[in-house]
């Protein structure tokens, strides 16, 4: 008898991270049917083979090697600096996957040492971070957090030998073609360029005056639910665009305008063909949209 | 003896220092977090709002707490300036919803991804990774994203409100997780109705309970731990929320805490060495957290239990499980009661015309979470934290030791210690923050 096939061995490295790609991972609905497939050699939080000094003594080889967090040379895991372990246990690495935007472009902690913080491959949008070399291997999941279902999907791709498309920044196109304003349940007011006027309501576009930056954010946050329930559009947020090589930008909860009109244009939309087709929609005046949807609350 | 241990499993890590005698008996611990991120200068110069965003990326399990400490941080920099915010019943009851639901998600996971596992490691006891917790757990998350949006890191908490608005969906949504959620914690945490729960005065009958709690009780036990880790027996809730007040308790003496009175102490800040500043309460370690919170509302198990073996390691994991039955009865109670036809978001002033300093204070998983700011029309001039685990993991000395560092001492051995370490829920990710 053939002894059973050996279990996809995965180890998860946090560089300079919060921890909330490693939170967002345990809420997967299905984390014990992929469980059942891949054993942690390394998990922070999850039991796995070796400890910590384990890893960084032995450097095993992988079949995955998913890191969370930034990148900055110095920075110590277990007592081995990163500017070590990182190339070590990638080169050992058959796949590698960079978790969330900070792993991805640099995120959040790249703000407090621009020079110095950078995600594995990308420093931001620059393909100079410090497994340039093998970005071949390297698969993008932008996201602050980034979503369990993304990380699953792309673990069960490789479970089942498929190769996943890549956009140019290393994203999966299943995942990063959408963008956060499909599926968005505000597109009708979008369409109408009905703005939302104030927070706190279900009604209205967040994206004229509320700085939501899902037309023009890669990410499949309304196709693909957050905790199987909701988005940050449908429960009045704006998109913060954290799925970008650019997240954060300043001034969120504001749209930056150009003379009354967004200075961001959706995806692919020029500029002048936007503002003739906003002219011809705002000419309408749908009493429908202009409306409570559900206004009677008691 | 010296030896430094790497503290893994928790949130981040930490080393600690041990200094043991002959026998291997613990004579002083210092406590060490290594990793620093600069949040508080992130987000100076920044717009007021981007707080929302960027502070609840401090820590990827307490998120929430943070964006909640950083609205009201804020809200209070309005009226500090003579400007009027106004909120909603609503909208306070909504985010009280989604932070219990943090709370209770945190003490799902400690028990069983921590304490169950690794008691079990210490009695060498196979402990098969519990897929229900995750599984409860993520329906608390999916609760609290009902309104949030998302969890992890949300950002719907804005000075006036909450951006959601939700209708009878979400909350016969909510109403339907939240009975999954009690059906999880009677019949697993517990194994008894939360009636049979609420009789409950003795810590005998805490022990003998069915649940993985009850479990739990009995591991520390086995191992003899269960009348150890006793610090100082000083506590602190500076926080408020529905069932708890801002108080501080020093033996039998009680007073209304102020938060001027609390002070950083950053002696044992040492660049590579650690980044944790000391949080202290009129210039003494406090403990602050479930155990701290159960003391102040006077609940009555923890209460009578405290009494009778102190602050324990086993009564500090009794207040965090009892405190799960707690979230689990204000979620109910400010579901139920939601008027959905107030507003969910009063719009204030707006910011660019606000100059002031605010203080925004959240009982978050581990205890108290400061936060405090300085706006110049509209700019962030000045931003600082001090986190839940800073006041519990303080370094001392080994004649003023900080709380977590008391209960280890005396300790038999260094793996002893280090689980009491665990009793407290340690973070090192908000710590060095």
């Amino acid at each position: 008898m053939p002894s059973k096939p050996a279990k996809f061995q995965i180890v998860w490295l946090q560089g300079i991270t919060c921890n909330g790609n490693t939170h967002s991972f345990l809420n997967d609905p299905l984390l014990g049917s992929l469980l059942d497939k891949v054993r942690f050699l390394y998990h922070p939080i999850l039991p796995s083979q070796m400890s910590l000094r384990e890893l960084v003594v032995k450097i095993p080889k992988s079949d995955l090697l998913i890191v969370e967090g930034a990148y900055r040379g110095d920075f110590e895991r277990g007592g081995a600096v990163m500017e070590k372990l990182l190339p070590a246990l990638a080169a050992r690495a058959k796949n590698i996957v960079a978790l969330g935007s900070c792993a991805s472009f640099g995120g959040i902690f790249k703000e407090a040492s621009p020079e110095s913080i950078s995600g594995i491959v990308y420093d931001k949008s620059e393909a100079t971070g410090p497994l340039a070399a093998m970005r071949e291997k390297v698969i993008n999941l932008g996201g602050c957090p980034a979503h369990p279902e993304w990380l699953s999907f792309v673990i069960g791709m490789m479970l089942n030998k498929r190769k996943v498309a890549l956009d140019e920044l290393g994203r999966p196109k299943e995942l990063y073609a959408y963008t956060v304003h499909n599926g968005c349940l505000r597109n009708d007011y979008f369409e109408w360029k009905v703005d939302s006027r104030s927070f706190g309501t279900k009604e209205g576009c967040l994206y004229y005056e509320q700085g939501c930056q899902g037309p023009f954010t890669h990410g499949s946050c309304n196709k693909i639910l957050w905790n199987g329930v909701a988005s940050k559009t449908r429960a009045g947020t704006p998109c913060f665009g954290c799925t970008e090589p650019t997240f954060p930008k300043t001034d969120l909860f504001r749209t930056k305008t150009y003379m009354s009109i967004p200075s961001e244009m959706p995806l692919g939309v020029p500029k002048r063909s936007y503002l003739a087709l906003a002219g011809a929609a705002k000419s309408f005046h749908i009493k429908r949209l202009e409306e409570r949807l559900i206004d009677d609350h008691a | 003896m010296i030896t430094h241990e790497l503290i893994e499993r928790i949130e981040g890590e930490a080393l600690i220092d041990f200094r043991t005698d002959r026998s291997g008996r613990v004579q002083d611990a210092q406590i060490r977090f290594l990793h620093f991120r600069g949040m508080e200068a992130i987000l100076e110069g920044r717009h007021p709002l981007d707080a929302l965003v960027i502070a609840p990326r401090v820590c990827g399990i307490c998120g929430h707490s943070h964006l909640i400490a950083a609205v009201e941080a804020i809200e209070a920099a309005y009226r500090h300036s003579g400007a009027e915010v106004k909120l909603s019943m609503k909208a306070r009851s909504i985010r009280n919803v989604t932070k219990f639901s943090e709370l209770l998600q945190n003490h799902l996971k400690w028990l069983y991804l921590i304490m169950l596992g690794e008691s079990a490691k210490l009695l060498r006891e196979e402990h098969p990774l519990p897929l229900k917790a995750l599984n409860a757990a993520s329906q608390a998350n999916r609760l609290a994203a009902l309104f949030s949006g998302q969890w992890p890191h949300s950002s719907y908490a804005l000075p006036g409100g909450v951006t959601c608005d939700p209708t009878h969906i979400e909350i016969m949504q909510a109403l339907k997780i939240l009975a999954e959620l009690e059906r999880f914690v009677e019949a697993e945490v517990l194994g008894c109705s939360f009636g049979e729960f609420e009789t409950i005065r003795s810590y005998r009958d805490l022990t003998a309970l069915g649940g993985d709690f009850g479990k739990l009780l009995q591991n520390v036990e086995r191992l003899g731990l269960a009348d150890t880790g006793h610090s100082h027996g000083r506590f602190l809730v500076l926080g408020e929320h529905p069932g708890c007040r801002s108080m501080a308790i020093d033996g039998n003496t009680r007073r209304a805490a102020d938060v001027a009175n609390v002070s950083e102490d950053a002696s044992a800040v040492i660049e590579g060495k650690t980044y944790a500043k000391n949080a202290l309460y009129e210039g003494a370690f406090y403990e602050t957290g479930p155990l701290a919170r159960a003391l102040v509302s006077g609940r009555s198990v923890i209460g009578a239990i405290h009494e009778a073996h102190g602050d324990s390691a086993s009564v500090r994991i009794a207040a965090r499980m009892d405190e799960m039955v707690d979230l689990l009865k204000n979620i109910r109670r400010l579901i139920e009661t939601l008027d959905l036809s107030e507003p969910s978001y009063i719009a204030p002033p707006p910011i660019e015309t606000i100059s002031g300093e605010g203080r925004g204070i959240v009982e978050a998983p581990r205890g108290s979470l400061i936060h405090t700011l300085r706006i110049e029309k509209g700019k962030i001039i000045a931003y600082a934290m001090i986190t839940p685990t800073q006041w519990n993991l303080g370094n001392g000395t080994a004649v003023s030791p900080g709380v977590a560092q008391k209960a280890m001492i005396g300790a038999q051995s260094r793996d002893k210690a280090s689980f009491l370490f665990r009793t407290f829920d340690v973070c090192s990710v908000c710590t060095t923050h």
